[in-house]
């Protein structure tokens, strides 16, 4: 067991002295090496984008924007804090702007592109109830459609801020480093999230 | 602690975000508190609910988003080819030394903006030329120019100009499919797109049965320059670690390739199914090796097998 622990913090320490060289490498010009670097990131970035923006559209503009980004700025990137920090602040930041022009336009897409063709977000949800008991599936859809409404009635920052707890996995200390603030504003945030959440979902939940 | 500071509290301890002594203390409030055990319960649903909610991006997406930044990133490096827009002999040329420059998948689009804007142009100077103007074969949106055959003037001041012109068609069919499976054979070991080969051996990888298809992944391990494809067929023959030739391409690419991550699979694979070549390979890796967490894999690996560490 102590082994497998060693082994895999071994592998972690490979993985981040690869990766600092693949950067140098960036950093050195080589398009190869920022291929390596948009393949071990991209699916997070665009998993990221789509869930807080909940749009395929808006998701492929930010992915692009963001790594123009790096790839314009990569030589500014420092190594004082990890790569997957500094990537994921220009994506949330992208994302946030994404988010406020939105609540001035109001408009949502409801409909995601998938491998077979054009589904409606409700519909997906749907599809993981129980397709053969219908009070399951309008229990589904009602869920659904409230954590949609839920969502839209955070602030941006209080989305992005749940969405990289929830969804994401990360602390809030590194949240708060991302969005480039406290901790313990990140901490309020979350806390706004869920109970806003748990107003709109009300009885359901 | 207070019913209600836990009920506030409750969000954060989901997410392990309060701090120990908080922690102890909402767990002894909740052992013996109906009403809070009750707000922790639908903590716990809202959440299972978000869970469910989740959106995957699908892999097109993902695709067209590689897509469109190689393409981005082809404009970022080459302004030159922006600023000569207006002019399409110049985008024809951009295109066909592009093509021909050895690969940086990031610089691939050249060929297909510079073509489809050349196709623009030209299809915009279709528009404009009296009838009998023989630029028409541009016009089709799906084409593009593969290759100039001849280029001859004439006494007119004209110019004739003979070319390959090559078609976008989309194919769909199921991976079970023969047809398919030679496309994507044949993708496999498309030299100009590493999205392509990658995209290729992923979905051939679990078809590593088929001997036609183990030959494109044994070759993919071997020769493929990038390391991504290269661990992807390395998975694909993950199955059939024990055969004969996996095993002699396992060896060899543990001995010649570059990417350490790729002979850590390698070695994996090797020791799954150990046989007498096994013992011999790791030690001539170990003596050659330069990468510190290869080499420790080497030597667990051939203690595992009770066998020495160094050739003598």
């Amino acid at each position: 067991m102590l082994q497998d622990a060693a082994g895999a913090v071994s592998a972690r320490a490979v993985a981040k002295v690869d990766e600092a060289t693949v950067i140098r490498a960036v950093q050195r010009g080589d398009q190869d090496a920022f291929e390596q670097l948009v393949r071990a990131y991209d699916q997070s970035v665009l998993r990221l984008a789509m869930n807080l923006l909940r749009s395929p559209e808006d998701a492929r503009d930010v992915y692009q924007e963001a790594f123009l980004r790096v790839y314009r700025n990569i030589h500014t990137f420092r190594f004082d804090c990890s790569f997957h920090t500094w990537l994921y602040r220009i994506v949330t930041n992208i994302c946030l702007d994404h988010l406020r022009k939105r609540k001035v336009r109001r408009e949502e897409s409801a409909v995601v592109e998938t491998a077979d063709g054009p589904v409606d977000r409700m519909d997906s949800f749907e599809q993981e109830g129980t397709h053969a008991n219908p009070e399951r599936r309008f229990w589904n859809s009602q869920v659904g459609n409230r954590i949609e409404t839920a969502l839209g009635d955070l602030t941006p920052r209080e989305r992005t801020v749940f969405e990289l707890r929830h969804y994401q996995g990360l602390r809030l200390r590194a949240i708060g480093e991302m969005l480039g603030t406290s901790e313990e504003a990140a901490k309020n945030c979350l806390f706004r999230a869920t109970q806003k959440m748990r107003v709109v979902l009300g009885d359901l939940v | 602690m207070t019913c209600d500071a836990v009920v506030k509290s409750l969000p954060l301890y989901f997410y392990g975000e309060v701090a120990p002594d908080v922690e102890d203390a909402i767990e002894e409030h909740l052992g013996t508190c109906a009403l809070c055990r009750e707000e922790w319960e639908r903590q716990k649903t809202l959440a299972a609910a978000l869970d469910r909610h989740v959106l995957s991006p699908p892999a097109a997406l993902l695709a067209e988003c590689r897509h469109d930044l190689a393409r981005a990133i082809y404009r970022e490096e080459m302004p030159a080819v922006r600023r000569s827009a207006s002019d399409p002999w110049g985008l024809f040329r951009e295109a066909f030394s592009s093509l021909w420059r050895p690969g940086i998948r990031f610089r691939q689009p050249a060929g297909a903006v510079a073509l489809i804007a050349l196709g623009f142009f030209a299809a915009r100077f279709t528009g404009s030329w009296p009838a009998g103007a023989s630029l028409a074969g541009f016009t089709t949106p799906d084409a593009m120019v593969s290759s100039i055959r001849s280029v001859q003037p004439d006494n007119t001041g004209s110019v004739q100009i003979s070319l390959d012109e090559t078609r976008r068609r989309v194919i769909s069919g199921r991976l079970d499919d023969h047809n398919i499976q030679r496309l994507l054979m044949a993708a496999a070991r498309e030299q100009d797109n590493p999205g392509v080969r990658v995209e290729s051996v992923e979905l051939l990888k679990n078809r590593g049965s088929s001997a036609a298809v183990r030959a494109v992944l044994l070759e993919a391990v071997t020769r493929d320059p990038n390391p991504g494809v290269r661990l992807k067929a390395l998975e694909g023959l993950k199955s059939f670690a024990g055969d004969a030739d996996v095993r002699k391409t396992l060896a060899q690419v543990l001995l010649k390739d570059q990417n350490a991550g790729v002979r850590i699979q390698a070695i994996d694979l090797l020791i799954a199914n150990q046989d007498a070549a096994t013992v011999s390979t790791l030690q001539t890796l170990i003596g050659k090796e330069d990468n510190n967490y290869v080499r420790m894999r080497c030597q667990n690996a051939l203690r595992n097998m009770n066998a020495s560490v160094g050739t003598f």
